[in-house]
């Protein structure tokens, strides 16, 4: 994912114009429908689709538009429900379980290998190789959405981490943004010196993908794969030394607070957005809410990647949205058209400037990258350069459940284990939990 | 004939699952996948339980049962001595108490022992018993100590008016006669009230015994409560924790059991000791 190849993008931009969607089915405008002969497959039906709530504001005039869109392209129906994000996996469980699965679900990047390997899914491979748009999907998300060599989540919107900041903060004390781990203690430092009222860096125990770059910015992995057994990295000199000093940056430097213990990534966004925060590692999808939570901050809020600790930047997880076909689908070409159009037409952009999220396809992906916008660019700058992803296995939602990271950190930052002492018991959870059968 | 399968079938199921390797692909297979007992062997050999989980949920069951149960018959008592209208004041602001979702609530108490902005910290500050602020959340005893202040909060108003609607019908002339003998408050209590009122008090414990049996979202919802803190799980959020989040819906049934077996036993030598003192 680190270059991106322009001449492919256009290649597939322009066979998706041409394609006439080979897996039969209706097809785009202009193409000769295998099935429907004049292009109108699903005409009287209708397309159950479910999508997380919350991601996009302006969801239900989005969905709107999609909607016409479809109907005059497929002549089908779409019927949109919406999910919380905190409820949709139980919900996909229990709909999987009876049988009440929609054609088409938004599934979140770490679930999405989950479902397939239960068998709940479809692979969409054929699909995406006649549509010629194979070599244009952002490889992390495709990773993330590949079990046994086939491709079950189609790339839709990603997002990743960095640091929001208080550029007035900064202003007024004349500090730079931090390009290595001890500028980015110093800067910390300064501002718990002369802004006594802020909690300068807050170390949430509570939020595992606020701490992955700490452990992945000195070489650290939370688990690799040798011999066909997972291995966990964050017993290695590496990932302790990267612990050590996050965990530091509260215990020894005082940096955070007692109350960050038991944060959570919602804890923090709401200290951030009640302005207690100078900087905060945050989603570029956070920028609109903090100021939606608090309008005072409109035009103090920058960006920058999260510092290396030798320069270079730390890498950060990259997560997003698949859209998922169910098995279950009546009609599975109708479903891959409605996909189809959500990833890679004009609505894809429109979804991705409308969240803050990024694109899943590398040609859009590409205008957000030489954005000049000052809260798009240090984004887009992680995801290209340092932009990673927990270990692949349908497993690792289940250390996510067990919540192992974060037991890790509180047990550090309550002063109940020393890091080689959490470091070891959170390893030892990760390698049997990947390795159970 | 209906209504007990309507009621066993699922109790039924829940023991079926818990004796299989139930995951998410055996709920899209629909196969089953019997592996006889090995989840409560992992269970119960699983150190967590017998170190945190069960001292957890049995330790906080006693003391916040207790301590439910006396202050809402407290609560009773004095409801008993007023007057008409004092009483329907009284108990309907005991009955917002009550009303109040189990979720809202948490909240409260999170919030009032929050560690920048609580009130709790903010006080002892000022007091100048604290010199920096303490988060309550980490550690295992100052945690369930809100959780059974929480419990308490909430759950004294149905003991409260279940003990008054006895309280009332304990027959005056027999109260009037131990006074007129010379009997004080305390001894009326205890040997007149309490007897009358010991199968309203047998409902009231069993009840509560259940509830802060299987609380959950009073501990989930708190700080660090939904896992990651080890020290204060208790059997309902272990066995979220252990099970659904990790999509082992045949080890967390098997836990389901356990929790029923013990309840009905808990509930059976209540129902037992009642029964036979009344013979």
């Amino acid at each position: 994912m680190r270059k991106f190849r322009t001449s492919l993008a256009i290649a597939a931009v322009t066979a998706l114009g041409l394609t006439a969607c080979g897996s039969g089915g209706s097809g785009d405008d202009g193409g000769n429908g295998g099935s429907g002969g004049n292009g109108k497959s699903g005409e009287g039906e209708t397309l159950s689709v479910w999508i997380m709530e919350g991601t996009n504001p302006n969801a239900d005039a989005f969905f709107k538009k999609a909607g016409q869109k479809f109907k005059e392209k497929t002549g089908a129906k779409l019927d949109v429900q919406f999910v919380q994000w905190g409820e949709a996996h139980d919900r996909f469980v229990t709909s999987i379980a009876g049988g009440t699965t929609p054609d088409v679900a938004e599934t979140g990047t770490t679930w999405t290998a989950e479902f397939a390997q239960a068998g709940a899914l479809a692979p969409l491979d054929e699909q995406v190789k006649a549509a010629g748009i194979k070599e244009d999907l952002v490889d992390g998300l495709v990773e993330a959405g590949t079990v046994d060599g086939s491709l079950y989540g189609m790339p839709w919107y990603a997002g990743v981490r960095s640091v929001i900041y208080r550029t007035d903060v900064f202003k007024e004390l004349n500090l730079d943004e931090p390009q290595s781990w001890d500028e980015l203690l110093k800067t910390a430092q300064t501002i718990k010196q002369e802004k006594p009222d802020l909690i300068p860096w807050a170390v949430p125990g509570g939020s595992q993908y606020a701490a992955y770059p700490f452990i992945w910015g000195t070489g650290g992995k939370l688990a690799t794969q040798q011999d066909g057994k997972w291995v966990s990295g964050l017993t290695s000199p590496e990932a302790r030394q990267g612990i050590e000093f996050y965990t530091d940056l509260a215990l020894e430097h005082g940096l955070s607070s007692a109350a960050a213990t038991t944060w959570d990534a919602t804890d923090v966004l709401d200290n951030f957005a009640k302005g207690k925060l100078p900087m905060a590692i945050l989603g570029s999808w956070a920028a609109p809410t903090l100021i939606e939570k608090n309008p005072d901050l409109e035009g103090k809020l920058g960006a920058f990647p999260i510092p290396g600790p030798d320069g270079g930047y730390s890498p950060s997880f990259l997560g997003g949205s698949h859209l998922s076909v169910f098995n279950s689908a009546d009609n599975p070409e109708l479903a891959w058209e409605f996909v189809k159009m959500l990833t890679t037409t004009d609505l894809a952009a429109q979804w991705a400037e409308e969240t803050n999220y990024f694109p899943g396809t590398e040609s859009l992906l590409e205008k957000s990258i030489n954005s000049d916008d000052p809260m798009v660019k240090p984004f887009a700058t992680q995801m290209v350069e340092a932009g990673t992803t927990v270990p692949v296995t349908p497993k690792f939602g289940a250390v996510q459940g067990k919540k192992t990271i974060p037991a890790m950190l509180q047990s550090i930052l309550a002063g109940d284990k020393t890091v080689k002492q959490a470091t070891s018991d959170a390893a030892a959870e990760i390698e049997e939990i990947l390795n159970s059968k | 004939m209906l209504a007990p399968a309507l009621l066993l079938w699922p109790l039924v199921r829940v023991f079926l699952f818990s004796l299989q390797e139930y995951g998410l692909r055996q709920i899209v297979s629909g196969e089953s996948n019997y592996i006889g007992f090995d989840n409560y062997a992992e269970i119960f050999s699983e150190p967590m339980l017998w170190q945190i989980v069960l001292p957890n949920t049995i330790g906080f069951a006693i003391v916040a049962v207790g301590g439910t149960v006396v202050f809402g018959t407290l609560v009773a008592l004095l409801l008993a001595s007023l007057n008409r209208m004092w009483r329907a004041i009284v108990s309907s602001c005991i009955m917002v108490a009550w009303a109040m979702p189990a979720v809202t609530g948490t909240y409260v108490w999170i919030w009032l022992f929050d560690a920048n902005t609580g009130l709790v910290n903010t006080l002892l500050l000022g007091a100048g018993i604290l010199d920096e602020p303490h988060n309550w959340f980490t550690d295992r005893w100052s945690f369930y100590a809100i959780v059974v202040l929480n419990i308490i909060h909430h759950g004294f108003p149905f003991v409260a008016v279940t003990v008054l609607a006895g309280l009332l019908g304990v027959s005056k002339e027999m109260i009037e006669a131990a006074t007129v003998d010379g009997a004080g408050a305390i001894r009326r209590f205890f040997q007149i009230i309490f007897p009358t009122l010991k199968p309203v008090f047998a409902v009231v414990v069993i009840l509560s015994t259940i509830w802060d049996f299987k609380v959950f979202a009073q501990i989930y919802l708190m700080p660090g409560g939904s896992g990651s803190n080890r020290s204060v799980l208790n059997l309902g959020v272990w066995s979220y924790v252990e099970s659904f989040a990790q999509n082992r819906y045949g080890f967390g049934s098997a836990i389901a059991v356990l929790l029923t077996v013990m309840l009905l036993v808990v509930s059976v030598v209540y129902v037992r000791t009642l029964f036979k003192e009344e013979k």
